[in-house]
C-alpha cells in the first residue's frame, strides 16, 4: 500500500533520506527507531505531504503522491501525529477531532460526531471533550494527536513519538490504544525512542541513522545487529 | 440569530420613529461594524490579517461609479465586482502567509490605487444624486444596515458550520489542519473572498453615504488599520468582538475627532497596551455575559505570525506552510 522508491531529502548539508527505500502492506506493523537527527521524522514528513523529497517516488493505495498535499494525502488514508503534538488550541477537544472525521474521512452530520465520538472513546479523552485544547496537559495532547490521526479514518497511521516523555503505565495505555485500533487492518509505522513499546506492538522494526537504512527485520534480530548496536551504544570495530 | 434578526428589525424602523438625524451616525457604526467583522472572518477565522482590504472598499465604490447604477440597485452589483476582482489577487496572495501576507494584499492595494487613479484621475469623481435628499439618505442607511447585518449574520452560520469548524483549524495551525484533511488553500480562498465581496459593498456604501470619493482616501491603508485596531480591542475570533470594538472605535472617534493628531497617537496608545494587557480584547478577558450556541469563549491569541512563535518550540522538523 506504501512504496517509497530511491527518496533522497537534504537540508542544506544535513542528508535526512540517502536513497532510501520502504514498502509496507496493508495490516503491516513498522517501528522506526534511529538516533536523534538520523531523519525519522522527516520521512514522515514526506509520506504525510509535509514536505517534498529531492528525488524519489512515494506511492500510496495505487497512486503516486509524491507531488500531492497533505490533505489530499491525508484524504486517501494517511493519518499522522506530531512528535511536538499540534493541536487546534483555540478549539475544543471534540472540535479537534470533529474537523479530521468532517475533512479527513469526508463524513458529514451525524456519521461525523459518531467517527469523532468513536475516536475520542478509543484514546480515553471523552471526559475532555468540552475542554480547549490548549489546556491540555502532555498525556492529553499526544492522545489527541492520535484521536484525530483516528478519525481521519486512516488505512496508514503514522505515529511519532506518541509515549515520548510518558511514564510506564501512560506507555502501557498507549500500546494498548494502538493494539486496539490494528484491529480493522489498518498499517502503521511508528517512530519511538522507548523501543519497549514498540517491540510489544510490532512484528517489524528498521533503524534509521544518517538517512540511511541501517536494519530492517523482526525486532529482536534488527536491535541485536552489529551495526544497529553501534549507532545506539556508539560501539565502533 | 434571533436576536440579530430582532436588533436589525428594531434598526430598520430609524427613518421611520426617529429621523434623518439618527441616520447619519448610525450609517458610520454600521459601516464600521461591517468591517470589523469582516476584517474578523479573514484574521481571526482563516487567519490571513490583511493591510489591504482598502482595496475591496475603493474597488466597491469605484464599480458603482462605473456602472452608473442607482445605490439601491447598485450596491450588491459593487459587491459581487470586488467579490470577483478577489479571485485572481487570492492566487498570489494565498502563496504567502503571516506577516507576508499583509504586507502584499496593502501593495496590491497600492497598484488597484494607481490604477483607479490613472484611469478616473487623482482628483475623485461624484456620484450624481438620485433621489431627493432625505430618501436617498434612508436608502444609504438601509444599505448600510443590510450589509452589517448580513456580515454579522453570514459569519455566523459560517462559523458554526462544517466550513467554519475547518477555518478555525486553519487559524489555528495551518500545518496540522492539512494533515487532517482540510483544504487550506481553498478555505482561505472562500473567506478571502467573501470578505473582499462584504467590504466591497461597504465601500459602495461609502460612496453612496459621502457622494463623492477620491482614490487616496477610500484606498487609504488607514481602513484597514482601523478594522484591526477594532478587531483587537473587541476581541477577536468572537463573533461579538468586532461589533464591540466598532462601538468603541466609533466612541473614541467621536469624542477625539476635534483633537487631531493626538487622536491617532491616543488610538496607538491604545492599540499597545491593549496587546500588551488584553491579547483577546475584551470579549475575550470579560467572556460573554450573555449564552451563546457555540457553547464557549474561544480562547484567542494574536495570530498575525503564529508559525514564527511555533517554531521557537517546536525542537521537530519544520514543516512547510501547506500551499
Ligand atoms: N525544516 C528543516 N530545515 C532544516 N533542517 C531540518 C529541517 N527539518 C529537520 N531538519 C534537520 O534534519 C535532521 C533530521 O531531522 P528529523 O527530525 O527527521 O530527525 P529525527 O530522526 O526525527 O530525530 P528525533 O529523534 O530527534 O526526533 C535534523 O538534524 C534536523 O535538525
Ligand atoms: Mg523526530
Amino acid at each position: 500500500m506504501l512504496e517509497i522508491d530511491t527518496v533522497t531529502k537534504r537540508f542544506g548539508q544535513v542528508v535526512v533520506a540517502d536513497a532510501l527505500s520502504l514498502t509496507v502492506r496493508p495490516g503491516d506493523a513498522v517501528g522506526v527507531v534511529g538516533p536523534n537527527g538520523a531523519g525519522k521524522t522527516s520521512l514522515f514528513g514526506m509520506i504525510s505531504g509535509d514536505l517534498s523529497p529531492d528525488a524519489g517516488e512515494i506511492r500510496f493505495a495505487g497512486l503516486t503522491v509524491t507531488r500531492l498535499d497533505a490533505a489530499a494525502r491525508c484524504r486517501l488514508g494517511v493519518g499522522r501525529t506530531y512528535q511536538v503534538p499540534r493541536p487546534f488550541a483555540d478549539l475544543t477537544v471534540f472540535e479537534n477531532v470533529l474537523v479530521a472525521a468532517q475533512q479527513g474521512a469526508g463524513e458529514r452530520g451525524r456519521a461525523a460526531r459518531a467517527t469523532a465520538a468513536d475516536a475520542l472513546a478509543r484514546t480515553g479523552l471523552s471526559d475532555l471533550s468540552d475542554r480547549l485544547a490548549g489546556r491540555l496537559g502532555l498525556l492529553q495532547r499526544k492522545r489527541l494527536e492520535l484521536a484525530r490521526a483516528l478519525a481521519t479514518r486512516p488505512s496508514l497511521l503514522l505515529l511519532d513519538e506518541v509515549a515520548g516523555g510518558l511514564t510506564d503505565p501512560e506507555v502501557a495505555e498507549l500500546v494498548e490504544i494502538v493494539r486496539a485500533a490494528r484491529g480493522d487492518g489498518l498499517a502503521v509505522i511508528w517512530i519511538e525512542h522507548v523501543v519497549r513499546a514498540l517491540t510489544a506492538t510490532v512484528e517489524r522494526l528498521i533503524c534509521l541513522a544518517g538517512g540511511r537504512m541501517i536494519g530492517d527485520g523482526p525486532p529482536a534480530e534488527v536491535l541485536a545487529s552489529r551495526a544497529v548496536q553501534e549507532v545506539f551504544l556508539g560501539v565502533t570495530p | 440569530m434571533k436576536f440579530l434578526a430582532l436588533i436589525t428589525v428594531v434598526l430598520a424602523g430609524v427613518p421611520f420613529y426617529a429621523g434623518p438625524a439618527w441616520e447619519r451616525p448610525l450609517i458610520d457604526l454600521l459601516t464600521l461594524a461591517a468591517m470589523a467583522s469582516l476584517w474578523n472572518l479573514l484574521a481571526g477565522f482563516a487567519g490571513l490579517a490583511s493591510f489591504g482590504q482598502q482595496a475591496y472598499l475603493g474597488i466597491g465604490a469605484y464599480a458603482l461609479f462605473a456602472t452608473g447604477l442607482d445605490p439601491l440597485v447598485g450596491v450588491p452589483v459593487a459587491a459581487v465586482a470586488a467579490g470577483l476582482a478577489a479571485v485572481p489577487a487570492s492566487v498570489p496572495l494565498l502563496r504567502l502567509s503571516g506577516g507576508h501576507f499583509a504586507v502584499a494584499t496593502w501593495v496590491l492595494a497600492e497598484i488597484a490605487r494607481l490604477t483607479v487613479s490613472m484611469a478616473t484621475g487623482n482628483t475623485g469623481v461624484a456620484l450624481p444624486a438620485a433621489h431627493e435628499p432625505l430618501l436617498r439618505q434612508a436608502i444609504t442607511y438601509w444599505w448600510a444596515l443590510a450589509v452589517a447585518a448580513g456580515a454579522v449574520g453570514g459569519i455566523l452560520l459560517l462559523s458554526r458550520g462544517r466550513y467554519g469548524l475547518a477555518a478555525r483549524a486553519v487559524a489555528g495551525d495551518a500545518v496540522a489542519a492539512a494533515a487532517s484533511g482540510v483544504k487550506v488553500t481553498w478555505t482561505r480562498r472562500v473567506a478571502y473572498c467573501l470578505a473582499a465581496t462584504g467590504t466591497g459593498a461597504v465601500g459602495a456604501v461609502l460612496f453612496a453615504d459621502a457622494l463623492y470619493v477620491q482614490p487616496s482616501s477610500i484606498f487609504n491603508v488607514q481602513y484597514s488599520v482601523s478594522m484591526m485596531f477594532m478587531v483587537l480591542i473587541g476581541g477577536i475570533r468572537t463573533v461579538e468582538g468586532p461589533l464591540l470594538g466598532a462601538l468603541i472605535f466609533f466612541g473614541l472617534q467621536r469624542a477625539l475627532a476635534g483633537y487631531g493628531p493626538w487622536y491617532l497617537i491616543l488610538l496607538g496608545v491604545i492599540a499597545i497596551l491593549m496587546t500588551l494587557f488584553l491579547p483577546r480584547g475584551i470579549i475575550g478577558k470579560v467572556g460573554r455575559p450573555w449564552k451563546s450556541r457555540a457553547g464557549r469563549s474561544y480562547s484567542v491569541r494574536w495570530p498575525l505570525w503564529p508559525a514564527a512563535r511555533r517554531r521557537s518550540k517546536d525542537r521537530g522538523p519544520r514543516a512547510r506552510e501547506p500551499s
